[in-house]
């Protein structure tokens, strides 16, 4: 009870949000490097994605050893490289651009890579037969071939490169992710809302971007002019070349002491245990959530209300629902799996609410005819037929929150980031790489474990 | 029982109107088969009388109360007591077949009873699911899944729901389009069967003729939204069924 008004309290000194004129010029700066990191971040995944994808469509020499060097980079979350890249390259925008290409790179080169392999062959075969090289066989072949999917990839990929070059700056990769860890440990809670608002409002109008993207590709070609002047402008503060090789060498090898290998299995269980724990408060909440925005279960005037919510749950990250979260509940893993938990569930809630929408109407259309009311309609007709989809979002949701789970820890919600972080701060290098190793590879297990499960269940993914 | 009176519909986006100026009557334990081409409006009526479609001219009354104009709590009474056959698709697949069965039940339970039914079902719900599920054959699937059975099955299980609805009108549009000249036959025998029993009025959409020759006490003919025909059995001319087939 104590710990709730504690919190009630805390809550409230986060209202009003700072307005005032000057401190609104102020963040002018960091929002515009927020986006142009970003655009950076897939000017260099495009530039050396594309590439590494036409080499792989095109079955060069060792194309599998490049696609097994793709996924095994995909599997360190953006955070983790973005901490790596704060060591290498000095705090500021140009760390936050580093980690962003080397993840963006790793996953457009990934998935366009599975996009030209996928793509009818006979075509290609007729193209290699007039003796064309390669890059005229992708020039000609290969991207018309599945240009609608690799545009539609791009501007996902940009939404997602928007989102993550906000919280990139939490650990101090730039931009307005920097700004709100500065505010909130620096107790200027009304400024952390103005900070919260602000990022809310840009990764709701990336959504629509992106979606306008997709029906006019040309709109991404503002991306590198964008992207390019951030990096002019954003440049290492103080590097050499030589200084940043041997810190990156100094980090090898791995190594932890005795205490803190003994103490890893824990800290790894705790990381699982914020994963679970948070996809399970996101199922709790997204159910009754979804209901509550399914057009065909209740009145649109309450859908438009509770999809707002969701909207707002889902705009804000893990990162950010997790810095405002460890000032009310306490530093640990319950901020950390309540941050997850929220953010979770409004990710669940929207596409739970789908699935409501989308079931089969001959069923529930012979339920309203014996006379039944809505809430019996809906627990014999419309929840049943929507549990497959429910199971596979939440399997999938599971699986990016171990992922998730891994990072909330750097703002000190948890789990193994947090000792990832703490490491980096003591500049214990060799400790922190073998966090960061130990953080790839249960994120590779949770991926290989879930990819068994829907196999063995035979569920496939409904794409979003 | 159930009366029909210059019943005309019309959808939103099309010009010809579904239904026009239908009439019909039809008392308890009558059994009547509708025929006629697709698209002539057998499912359009069916959904009329069930009050799931806007009328635009005319009325459906059953026992003297319309159904056209009930609202919420009073249209679902109405739809209690009109059970509604489809074709096999309208069984929930991920319930178990008792659960099907006692959806009939939805209409006269409170949200709350529901709710428990689906968490603990009492002894005397299992028992009216199982006696209704001995009436149209299949007792043995009581506890089954509902996606394990055939299509026959299925349309038994549909059967018994209605009959958990306890209806005083039994509409079955097409219910033995997808299935067997064997099976077709069981089924029908079975629908007939329960309305002479328990005096319902039955409506049945059919799209073979010599099914409705044998098995009905009447026919009536749709095409283009209006009824070309309706007369008993024993008067029906071999010209009369030539268009339904």
């Amino acid at each position: 009870m104590h710990a709730l008004i504690i919190a009630w309290h805390t809550l409230l000194a986060f209202f009003p949000p700072d307005l005032s004129p000057s401190y609104l010029r102020y963040v002018w700066l960091p929002v515009t490097q927020t986006v142009g990191m970003a655009s950076a971040g897939m000017v260099v995944a495009l530039c050396l994605g594309i590439p590494l994808a036409i080499y792989v469509g095109t079955r060069a020499p060792g194309w599998q050893g490049i696609v097994g060097m793709l996924s095994a980079l995909r599997a360190i979350p953006d955070l983790t490289l973005a901490i790596l890249a704060v060591v290498v390259v000095g705090l500021g925008p140009a760390a936050g651009m580093a980690a962003l290409a080397v993840f963006y790179t790793a996953m457009v080169g990934k998935v366009f890579a599975e996009l030209f392999l996928a793509a009818p062959q006979a075509p290609l075969e007729s193209l290699r037969a007039t003796g064309a090289p390669r890059l005229a066989v992708a020039l000609f072949g290969l991207i018309p071939l599945t240009l609608a999917d690799l545009l539609t990839f791009g501007s996902y990929s940009f939404e997602c490169a928007m989102r993550a070059s906000v919280i990139v700056g939490a650990v101090g990769g730039g931009g307005i992710g920097t700004e709100l860890v500065g505010a909130v440990n620096g107790l200027d809670y009304p400024r952390a809302t103005t900070l919260i608002v602000i990022l809310a409002l840009l990764v709701t109008s990336v959504d629509t971007l992106g979606w306008f993207m997709r029906k006019h590709p040309r709109i991404a070609l503002v991306l590198f002019p964008m992207g390019v002047a951030t990096m002019l402008l954003n440049p290492p503060q103080v590097f050499v070349l030589r200084h940043a090789l041997a810190t990156f060498a100094g980090m090898f090898p791995p190594l932890l002491s005795t205490k803190a290998l003994a103490a890893l299995p824990a800290l790894l269980w705790e990381t699982l245990e914020i994963a679970v724990g948070g996809t399970a408060l996101a199922l709790l909440l997204a159910i009754p959530l979804a209901l509550g925005a399914a057009r065909n279960v209740v009145h649109t005037a309450i859908t438009a209300v509770v999809r707002r919510v969701l909207d707002v749950s889902r705009a804000v990250p893990e990162i950010v629902w997790g810095l405002i979260l460890v000032v009310m509940a306490g530093i640990g893993p319950l901020a950390g799996a309540l941050a997850l938990g929220i953010h979770s569930a409004g990710v669940l809630g929207k596409l739970f609410a789908e699935a409501f929408e989308n079931v089969d109407t001959a069923p529930v259309r012979a339920l309203e005819a014996t006379g039944a009311g809505r809430l019996p309609i809906v627990a014999f007709g419309i929840f049943p037929l929507a549990i497959g989809p429910i199971a596979v979002h939440t399997m999938f949701r599971l699986e990016w929150n171990v992922r998730a789970a891994t990072v909330v820890g750097m703002i000190g919600a948890g789990g193994i980031g947090e000792a990832l972080y703490n490491a980096q701060q003591h500049m214990h290098y060799q400790q922190m790489m073998a966090y960061i190793a130990a953080t790839w590879l249960l994120v590779i297990l949770a991926d290989v474990a879930g990819e068994r499960v829907r196999r063995r269940l035979g569920w496939n993914y409904v794409a979003t | 029982m159930l009366s029909v009176v210059d019943l005309t519909v019309r959808y939103t986006n099309q010009a010809a109107p579904a239904l026009q100026g239908i009439c019909l009557n039809v008392a308890g334990g009558e059994r009547v088969a509708v025929v006629g081409p697709s698209g002539g409006g057998k499912t359009t009526l069916f959904r009329a009388v069930n009050g799931s479609v806007p009328v635009q001219g005319g009325y459906v009354a059953l026992e003297g109360e319309r159904v056209g104009e009930a609202r919420g709590v009073e249209l679902r009474a109405l739809r209690r007591r009109i059970a509604v056959i489809a074709q096999m698709h309208d069984l929930v697949d991920r319930l178990d077949v008792y659960q099907n069965v006692m959806a009939g039940a939805l209409g006269r339970w409170s949200s709350l009873h529901a709710l428990r039914f689906l968490l603990r079902p009492s002894g005397a719900e299992l028992v009216e699911a199982r006696t209704a599920l001995e009436r149209v054959g299949i007792p043995e699937k009581l506890r089954s899944r509902t996606s394990d059975l055939s299509g026959g099955q299925r349309q038994r299980v549909a059967i018994a729901r209605a009959l958990v609805q306890r209806p005083a009108v039994l509409l079955a549009d097409e219910p033995v389009a997808s299935l067997d000249p064997a099976r077709s036959e069981q089924i029908l025998a079975l629908l007939c069967d329960l309305a002479r029993e328990r005096g319902l009025a039955l409506i049945c959409s059919l799209h073979q003729p010599e099914l409705a020759l044998r098995y009905f006490d009447r026919i009536v003919g749709l095409r283009h939204g209006r009824m070309v025909f309706d007369r008993p059995v024993a008067k029906i001319e071999p010209e009369h069924l030539v268009f339904a087939s």
